[in-house]
């Protein structure tokens, strides 16, 4: 059996670290996602209005949101907010906007389709039992759609969780970038680390990950 | 009418964008014109930070490498070490405030001074004509040029026995990049973002060589088995320096005197002894290390 | 603006969309047919292979492609395989998308209801023709949207092959504002690349997906 780099793990707080830099990783995007989520609902309740000039710009801000890699946006955040507005923004608060707007544009789009699969005769009793709007949102519609809505929204944080792998390339020093680092101060003891901790670094991720989505299944099934 | 609308999508963020990028050039003007006249009003802020909010900050923000051995890397337990930190350290020392180290790949270095992400770059960053137009440099800590290292069963003595597919590796951003553009355009270049991306790929076989820092190819061949500096000098003779937001003199001139005042002690023999001695040997320092701001030239 | 930096480096820019779209493409391809294969393993419920495509999808489905390039270009070569930086590329886009393109004919296989199969066998075809004939054409047709929006979810992912020294959009921009500091102008460059790119794809899946409507109403 070659060596494969594992040992590199046991040498100091080597594992720990790459602990600590997932941790980066995955605090980002809950922060992210407990931002996104009213927002979300906010947004996805806008975009069920009929007003034409509401939906053209949600529409817009989602279209443009979705059709951008999500690393372009990170880049223009980072990078060009500073030389447009002079912000001046961590690796880390730049990623947390980013995935605040994408999220934000994700969650809106799933409330939007929550929202229009209640029926409408919902809003007609409803409004037939002398409630007002906000009214039938809270009572009626919200709590409905709530329960659509959790199992899709934990799969949210699955993908952000994976999107912020992306965060390396802003220079944060998150999973990837610790990885380097031990790969780097050990290339001449053990120059297969990268092997091993590549792989660690791809099963801690779909540990992670799965467990997540498992949940969002279970839910999914429970309550559909 | 959804294609329109897609259409007037595309319009609308491109006079988006086009607004950003005035936005950019105004800010910058102003950003120009506030430096010339302090007395204008304040809610202009620099994009820098001065000697004295630093101070006050308690804490300096220093741009370096976390994965260019033995110059700027994070070690086992986390904790920055090489070169380049030993005189952040100290810098910070002098300064009497604490370190934040912010790890920076090659090609981010200016980005990070000019959007204020950093107060100092010290990732042996090489003075150049191009790079002066867009930050302050200090005065110099080393001596470097460009070298080529390459595997010992195909040494590159010449970049002009190169064959025509033939790949030499290099880091975006980095001196050696600039240079083998500018120089020798038909050389096919392998580009890496990072330090530890480029020297993984090289070890794994990739690219015949590897262009970058003469002192970084060095260490590479010294500390990994099979490999030779086949080019040890290449272009012109540098110096590295620490460097500052364009316009930040206050810190700049404070920089200036501590190098000085650290020649007196000979405190870049000293670190040279702490960390790279263990990589090169003695033969290497007094072509390497620049003491108090004099460059041999 | 930078109009005589923009037009110098606009090669560099067309060089690296091409490069995009190709690997794009190549990738896409790959994922569809390793799709198409695991829906149909799924479908047919073929035991042994069907835990197999199982697990592959997990796998694929929760780990992002950053650290699936990762793994294969710098930690892979430590066992003895080494890939090209292109390879490399089109092989973790195939292995991501394989599973998306697998779920979308999955949905679309379960979309045709069993009474044509059983109508179809009663008209003396058998299982290759059923499948043929009468549940492929169909389950395609139905799985379109989701299938385009993948193809544009893959396009953009393509943007982490900087990570593995491909020379495209993304990396295109970061290389020019290193050697130039010419941000803004890069980036914006960035961004229209990527529009002219995406945007195309992205208008032919709701022209598609509103075809689809149409159609569903026939049904």
């Amino acid at each position: 059996m070659p060596d494969l780099g594992l040992e590199v793990l046991q040498k100091g707080s080597n594992f720990i670290r790459l602990i600590e830099g997932f941790w980066v990783a995955v605090e980002i995007s809950l922060f992210s996602i407990a931002i996104s989520i009213p927002l979300g609902v906010f947004l996805g309740i806008l975009m069920t209005r009929k007003n034409k000039l509401i939906r053209f710009l949600t529409k817009f801000y989602l279209d443009f949101i979705r059709i951008m890699p999500q690393l372009v946006l990170l880049f223009l955040v980072f990078f060009g907010t500073t030389r447009s507005m002079g912000w001046n923004l961590s690796g880390e608060m730049a990623a947390v906007i980013v995935f605040v707007l994408w999220g934000t544009a994700e969650m809106g789009d799933l409330v939007r389709s929550a929202l229009l699969s209640i029926p409408r005769h919902q809003y007609e009793s409803s409004v037939a039992l002398g409630f007002s709007r906000i009214q039938t949102y809270f009572y009626i519609i919200l709590p409905q759609t709530l329960r659509r809505l959790i199992p899709v929204s934990i799969n949210l944080i699955t993908r952000m969780i994976k999107t912020t792998s992306l965060i390396l390339m802003i220079g944060v020093v998150e999973v990837l970038k610790v990885g380097q680092q031990i790969i780097e101060a050990n290339r001449m003891t053990s120059p297969n680390a990268a092997f091993g901790i590549f792989f660690v670094i791809f099963i801690l991720y779909f540990v992670i990950c799965w467990s997540v989505s498992m949940i969002a299944r279970y839910l999914e099934r429970k309550w559909s | 009418m959804k294609q329109l609308k897609k259409w007037i999508i595309l319009g609308v963020t491109l006079a988006l964008l086009g607004s950003l990028v005035g936005c950019g050039k105004t800010a910058e003007t102003s950003k120009a014109a506030d430096n010339g006249n302090t007395s204008s009003g304040s809610n202009d802020k620099n994009i820098y930070r001065t000697l004295d909010e630093i101070k006050k900050d308690g804490t300096i923000n220093i741009g370096v490498f976390s994965d260019k051995n033995p110059f700027g890397y994070v070690d086992e337990n986390g904790d920055y070490q090489g070169y380049d930190v030993y005189f952040a350290e100290r810098l910070a020392k002098d300064l009497g405030v604490k370190v934040n180290y912010i790890s920076t790949e090659a090609a981010n270095r200016i980005e990070y001074l000019q959007t204020g992400k950093v107060d100092i770059i010290l990732a042996n960053f090489t003075v150049t004509d191009e790079r002066k137009e867009e930050v302050d440099f200090a005065l110099p800590y080393m001596n470097v040029a460009l070298g080529v290292v390459s595997r010992n069963d195909k040494v590159v003595k010449s970049l002009d026995d190169l064959k025509k597919d033939d790949k030499i590796i290099v880091i975006s951003g980095t001196t050696a990049e600039t240079y083998l553009t500018k120089n020798y355009p038909d050389i096919l270049l392998q580009k890496f973002d990072s330090y530890a991306t480029a020297k993984e790929a090289f070890e794994n076989g990739t690219g015949i060589a590897w262009a970058n820092d003469n002192t970084e190819v060095i260490a590479f061949s010294l500390q990994n088995d099979g490999y030779t500096v086949g080019i040890p000098s290449l272009g012109s003779n540098d110096t590295i320096a620490p460097a500052v937001t364009k316009g930040n003199t206050t810190l700049l001139d404070w920089i200036n005197e501590d190098i000085k005042k650290l020649g007196e002690e000979q405190f870049f023999h000293k670190d040279y002894e702490e960390t790279l001695v263990e990589t090169y040997g003695s033969d290497y320092k007094e072509t390497l290390v620049v003491e108090g701001g004099k460059s041999a030239e | 603006m930078d109009f005589v930096y923009i037009e110098r480096v606009l090669p560099l820019y067309k060089r690296a969309a091409v490069l995009t779209v190709r690997l794009g493409i190549e990738g896409t391809l790959l994922a569809i047919v390793i799709g198409l294969f695991c829906a149909l393993i799924l479908y047919e419920k073929i035991p042994i292979l069907r835990q197999f495509v199982m697990f592959y999808i997990e796998l694929s489905r929760n780990t992002p492609l950053l650290v699936q390039l990762f793994f294969i270009y710098y930690g892979l070569p430590k066992t003895g395989i080494m890939l090209t930086p292109e390879i490399c590329g089109v092989a973790g886009l195939a292995f991501l998308g394989g599973s998306y393109m697998a779920e979308a004919f999955r949905s679309g296989l379960e979309s045709v209801e069993d009474i044509q199969r059983e109508c179809a066998y009663s008209l003396g075809m058998n299982k290759v023709q059923i499948m043929r004939y009468v549940v492929l054409p169909q389950a395609v047709s139905t799985s379109i949207p989701a299938f385009l929006a993948n193809i544009i979810f893959l396009l953009k992912e393509t943007s982490v092959f900087s990570a593995i020294s491909l020379m495209d959009l993304m990396f295109t921009a970061k290389d020019l504002i290193g050697l130039y500091y010419k941000t803004s102008e890069s980036l914006v460059l960035l961004v229209v690349f990527y529009l002219m790119i995406l945007l195309p794809v992205s208008i032919i899946g709701t022209v598609v997906e509103r075809r689809m409507q149409y159609a569903g109403f026939g049904a």
